[in-house]
């Protein structure tokens, strides 16, 4: 395996702050790596921690996870309550062991497209100094037999 | 086996010049469930929609992907396009090419595949979509207004000109608010009590404007469109039918040294009284706490003097309960007393009053008769001092925001008592003069230039009595913070204007949020300014934050159109985008367990509990129950779930669980 | 323990209750949940060190609702549970029956509010061997922690003994359960125990009444109940509200504050 590591990036976003900032993004044209993909929920509230989980399962290497900044929820507390999640969940992680390097949380509101760039290109090269998440891979790998 | 139709557009060179689109196009043949994939320059045009609708026809396709632009931009659009082609709007998803791909990558082999990655995720997304249908809620065409100030009447007026049933419920014995306390308003010095009674009266006599004074909201149930609200009518102890409004009885009340609420403590009244001469309705309550009779249990004088034998002792509270369609809050502000203030005496020098004292000193109908009395012995003040922000901007006071009419009203009064005494000197302590509104700081300007009254910037720190006159002592700022003493005759405490009584309490029966200083939120701070996070609730007025008048009747209008829009039709038509609570057969009935974990995860109070019952009635089971029509689908209570068994229609486990393994 | 079965016998006879769940002496000298359901039953009760299983368990079992009232020889940590499942609405307040024994003295609890009164007296802290277990793990690197849970979880059978066990685990229908979609893979293999393991302290956090039953009940001796504690205690800690200290329900994970601390947010 010689080639080049391409981390494999996925985003699961809100539909009113950082979906439309990522549109955003698109319409003011800034360029960021085409490493990730974006899944879209209507609110962080609806970011089951298992669906970060089946991620990791299908070997990606890192998780950006965004949604509207505290006070600016579409339905006022969907954040707020997916913000105690991910408090829980990345402590938990952390106690099992799971890189959470790899998981990136933040807001980022339907005005900062910019924002949205520089944050996927940071997660992204982040994750590709770190290397593929071999250790996950490994166990899904053998999961799947 | 599903059958998909993929369609890539190149939207001109948008996407074309960086996807490669007719590879994409190919690529997408080739995963299991697409029977049909093309790509197309515009495919948002007439002949790209054409072209997609035959597709559908020819193909027999039952699900479609449109790889364009954002679905934020044409997801109506295309779902319209398929829906016409007789497919379920909702099996329709937008693969987003543009903002995510090609406008935001440069030209390359990994952007081409990641616009057919993008693509593979919602295909496999729209083979586990289930066609949906707009949700339908009937809706009541009646509306309640809580609150029967300025802002709660023009609410009413609206709603019942747009021609529809309003039922205005008034905490007091008559509607007209503090506006009705005023004795002119700014910026135009117009008298308060002349604008506003017209508009009493009309209320009053309008076809559609059923008014409940002297009542309360005491329960809400139901959801927008289907309230069923319970109102408390206090017993006014006579019979309002019968009742003149004659004031016999008033006139003849041997108790007549009641403190006044009307007058703010500055005049009196009798056990039986009206509010005020112009109140609407004009007729009298017994003040029970007050009242000879239900103190002594003799006295009765009333009930001889009243010529139409109206007066009922016995009477009792009354519980209506009402279908309501839709509700708008409109129940006011308070004003922070002056007992609040140690560093200016508590509130027991007399001669320091608050801003709505003053009102009633300077009105024509107040107990001085307009004439300005000092309160505590009725001498002519010859100096007065206002300081504003008097609490307000204080976060000692826990008011840390701005009241908001303070700057103008300090104005107004000092102009009014200007007018009033001539030879007087108006003094006022400011920190900063907030008027911007229209003809407001013309209007400050002529209080300092035109009418000569002395404004300090800076606080006041004590205030004190000696030798029969207020030491006023603060300092001014503009000249270096030098200290100034003032001997004044009289102090108007521009004081906080804060959320009034009870409204936590009320916001929690009604289900609607409030903020740490007990205003109602609105469900957002720039695009949903009347509306609350209750779907069929919404506001006016100064229970949302201090407002003016001018700004309250706006508002009040704004809240009148909404509800008018809600009432334009016969049933409200929702998205089905909402949370769902499995059901199956028994014995289970529901992976739900009733736990109720989630029903403080829901923003919108949409989740209620549901029983589940055997024939004889005996409750088997109690589950979740969400109500489509206060869901908004934001799917924080499926991610709360652990038995997974709430579920989000259009965003469900299945769906997302699939585009994930797609990835 | 006289006072206790004297107890236990009143409230039969009474017919205050149709049960006593307590302890009795079971095989090789193991102490076993025994169902009094008349006086004579009540002689069989044990209570010493040795009875340590939750009984709380039992109590929203379908078998045991159709009993009737069931009066419970309760632990302190059986007393929370019983709060929880009463703030979870799994038990009717009215429906609580305990029987809190205290040096010698048998307390008879019968409300919510009485079994908060009662546990606000105790201040029964997480067991030492635990809580330094959990504080040996996080003194270690993430991979040293991956290692150990590798370790340990590649014994899991997934026989669900922990789940079982478990007083808080009355979903009549498991995420575990759950096929479509499959989140969790059935078989025990590296993957599944993970997730497996992952998702039950999750569902756990700020619900853990930290009585350490699943560990006790893992027939491999995997130390699961660590991972629990560890949400519970994480959920303690950054929110301050705690599970199985009232029966009003105060679900951390279902409620917030606007200033909850965010610094890993970016």
């Amino acid at each position: 395996m010689t080639e080049k590591f391409e981390p494999k990036i996925t985003a699961f976003v809100c539909n009113w702050c950082t979906y439309a900032g990522a549109d955003l993004t698109g319409t003011s044209r800034i360029k960021y790596q085409s490493n990730v993909r974006v899944l879209r929920v209507p609110c962080t509230g609806r970011i089951d921690f298992m669906l970060l989980m089946k991620a990791f399962q299908k070997g990606t290497d890192g998780v950006i996870v965004s949604g509207c900044h505290p006070n600016d929820c579409h339905y006022t507390s969907g954040n707020y309550h997916a913000r105690r999640r991910w408090m829980v969940y990345k402590d938990l992680m952390d106690f099992m062991g799971v890189d959470t390097n790899r998981v990136t949380f933040s807001w980022v509101s339907a005005a900062e497209g910019a924002r949205w760039a520089q944050l996927v290109n940071e997660v992204t090269d982040n994750i590709r100094n770190l290397g593929p998440y071999a250790e996950y891979k490994e166990l899904a790998v053998a999961g799947i037999e | 086996m599903s059958r998909i139709g993929v369609f890539t557009c190149h939207c001109g060179e948008n996407i074309g010049a960086t996807v490669d689109c007719a590879k994409v196009s190919e690529m997408c043949q080739h995963i299991p469930g697409v029977v049909h994939s093309v790509d197309y320059k515009y495919m948002c045009s007439d002949p790209g929609q054409r072209m997609m609708q035959e597709a559908i026809k020819e193909h027999s396709l039952d699900g479609v992907v449109v790889a364009a632009c954002s679905p934020r931009m044409h997801e109506p659009t295309f779902r319209r396009a398929v829906s016409n082609a007789g497919v379920n709007p909702y099996m329709c998803e937008m693969a987003n090419l543009r903002e995510h791909c090609s406008w935001v990558h440069e030209k390359s082999e990994a952007t081409t595949q990641k616009a057919a990655d993008l693509i593979r995720v919602l295909v496999e997304k729209v083979k586990h979509n289930t066609p949906l249908f707009p949700i339908k809620v009937p809706v009541t065409k009646t509306a309640m207004v809580v609150g029967g100030g300025v802002a709660g009447i023009q609410v009413a007026l609206d709603i019942a000109n747009g021609g529809h049933k309003v039922i205005l419920v008034e905490k007091s014995p008559s509607i007209g608010g503090h506006m009705s306390q005023l004795s002119e308003t700014f910026p135009t010095l117009d008298c308060s009590q002349c604008i506003l009674t017209p508009r009493m009266v009309e209320a009053a006599q309008h076809p559609n404007i059923t008014l409940m004074t002297y009542s309360e909201v005491e329960k809400v149930d139901g959801f927008i469109g289907n309230f069923k609200v319970t109102v408390r009518k206090k017993a006014r102890k006579l019979d309002e039918k019968l009742c003149t409004g004659c004031g016999l009885c008033i006139q003849k009340c041997p108790n007549k040294k009641i403190s006044d609420e009307f007058n703010e403590g500055l005049g009196t009244r009798t056990a039986i009284y009206v509010p005020f001469p112009q109140a609407v309705p004009n007729k009298p309550v017994i003040d029970t706490l007050n009242c000879t009779f239900y103190k002594t249990g003799k006295c009765k004088v009333c009930e001889k003097v009243c010529p139409t034998n109206a007066i009922r002792f016995e009477q009792e509270d009354e519980l209506v309960t009402l279908d309501i369609g839709a509700i708008v809050l409109a129940t006011g502000f308070k004003l922070m007393k002056t007992e609040a203030f140690p560093e200016y005496g508590y509130g027991k020098h007399k001669d320091i009053i608050d801003g709505m004292q003053f009102e009633r000193l300077a009105s024509a109908s107040g107990p001085t008769a307009g004439v300005m009395k000092r309160p505590s012995d009725g001498k002519e003040p010859e100096t007065v001092v206002f300081i504003a922000c008097s609490g307000s901007r204080d976060r000692s006071k826990g008011v840390p925001y701005c009241s908001k009419v303070c700057c103008m009203y300090t104005a107004k009064h000092a102009m009014l008592y200007k007018h009033k005494v001539h030879s007087g000197k108006a003094y006022v302590f400011y920190m900063d003069i907030r008027a911007s509104g229209k003809d407001y700081d013309e209007f400050v300007r002529r209080a300092i230039e035109e009418d000569d009254v002395k404004y300090i910037r800076g606080r006041v720190s004590k205030i004190y009595e000696e030798d029969g006159k207020l030491i006023v002592k603060g300092a001014d700022t503009l000249m270096g913070g030098e200290q100034v003493e003032i001997k004044a005759d009289m102090v108007v405490l521009a004081t906080a204007v804060q959320s009034n009584d009870r409204s936590e309490e009320l916001a929690q029966t009604l289900h609607v949020s409030y903020d740490t200083y007990g205003f109602f939120a609105e469900a957002h701070p720039k695009l949903r300014p009347v509306e609350t996070n209750t779907g069929g609730i919404f506001l006016a007025g100064a229970c949302q934050a201090p407002r003016d008048i001018p700004e309250s009747v706006a508002q009040a209008s704004a809240a009148a159109a909404k509800v008018l829009g809600l009432f334009s039709q016969d049933q409200l038509t929702r998205e089905p985008i909402v949370a769902v609570v499995n059901r199956q057969a028994g014995p289970t009935f529901s992976y739900c367990v009733g736990c109720f974990l989630c029903q403080t995860a829901c923003p919108y109070q949409a989740i209620e509990q549901e029983h589940i019952t055997a024939r004889n009635g005996d409750v088997i089971k109690t589950i979740a129950r969400i109500n489509p029509g206060l869901c908004q689908g934001c799917g924080t209570c499926v991610a709360t779930c652990r038995t997974k068994a709430i579920d989000l229609q259009g965003f469900s486990n299945e769906q997302l669980y699939a585009e994930i393994m797609t990835l | 323990m006289e006072a206790l079965k004297q107890k236990a016998k009143e409230l039969l006879q009474n017919g205050d209750v149709k049960a006593v769940l307590g302890y009795a002496v079971g095989t090789a000298g193991v102490r076993r949940p025994h169902f009094a359901r008349n006086p004579k039953q009540v002689d069989a009760l044990v209570l010493d060190e040795k009875c340590t299983q939750n009984l709380a368990t039992y109590l929203t079992k379908h078998e045991v609702k159709h009993l009737g009232k069931v009066a419970v020889v309760a632990l302190p940590a059986t007393q929370r549970a019983l709060l929880q499942l009463v703030a979870e609405r799994q038990l009717r307040d009215d429906a609580i029956c305990l029987l809190a024994v205290d040096g010698g003295e048998v307390k008879t609890l019968s409300s919510g509010a009485e079994v908060e009164q009662h546990l606000a007296l105790k201040t029964d802290a997480m067991p030492a061997a635990d809580k330094a277990m959990i504080e040996k793990l996080m003194a270690m690197t993430r991979e040293q922690r991956w290692a150990y849970w590798q370790q340990e979880l590649s014994r899991c059978v997934k026989c669900y003994a922990c789940r079982n066990s478990c007083p808080m685990c009355y979903c009549e229908h498991c995420t575990m359960d759950c096929n479509r979609p499959q989140w969790v893979p059935v078989a025990s293999h590296a993957l599944g125990n993970l997730e497996y393991h992952m998702v039950r302290a999750m569902h756990l956090a700020g619900r853990c009444v930290e009585c350490g039953e699943c560990g006790r009940a893992c027939p491999v001796g995997i130390p699961v109940h660590l991972l629990t504690f560890f949400a519970e205690e994480s959920t303690a800690k950054q929110f301050g509200q705690r599970a199985g200290h009232t029966a009003k329900l105060d679900y951390a994970l279902s409620t917030f504050k606007p200033d909850d601390k965010e610094t890993f947010i970016r």
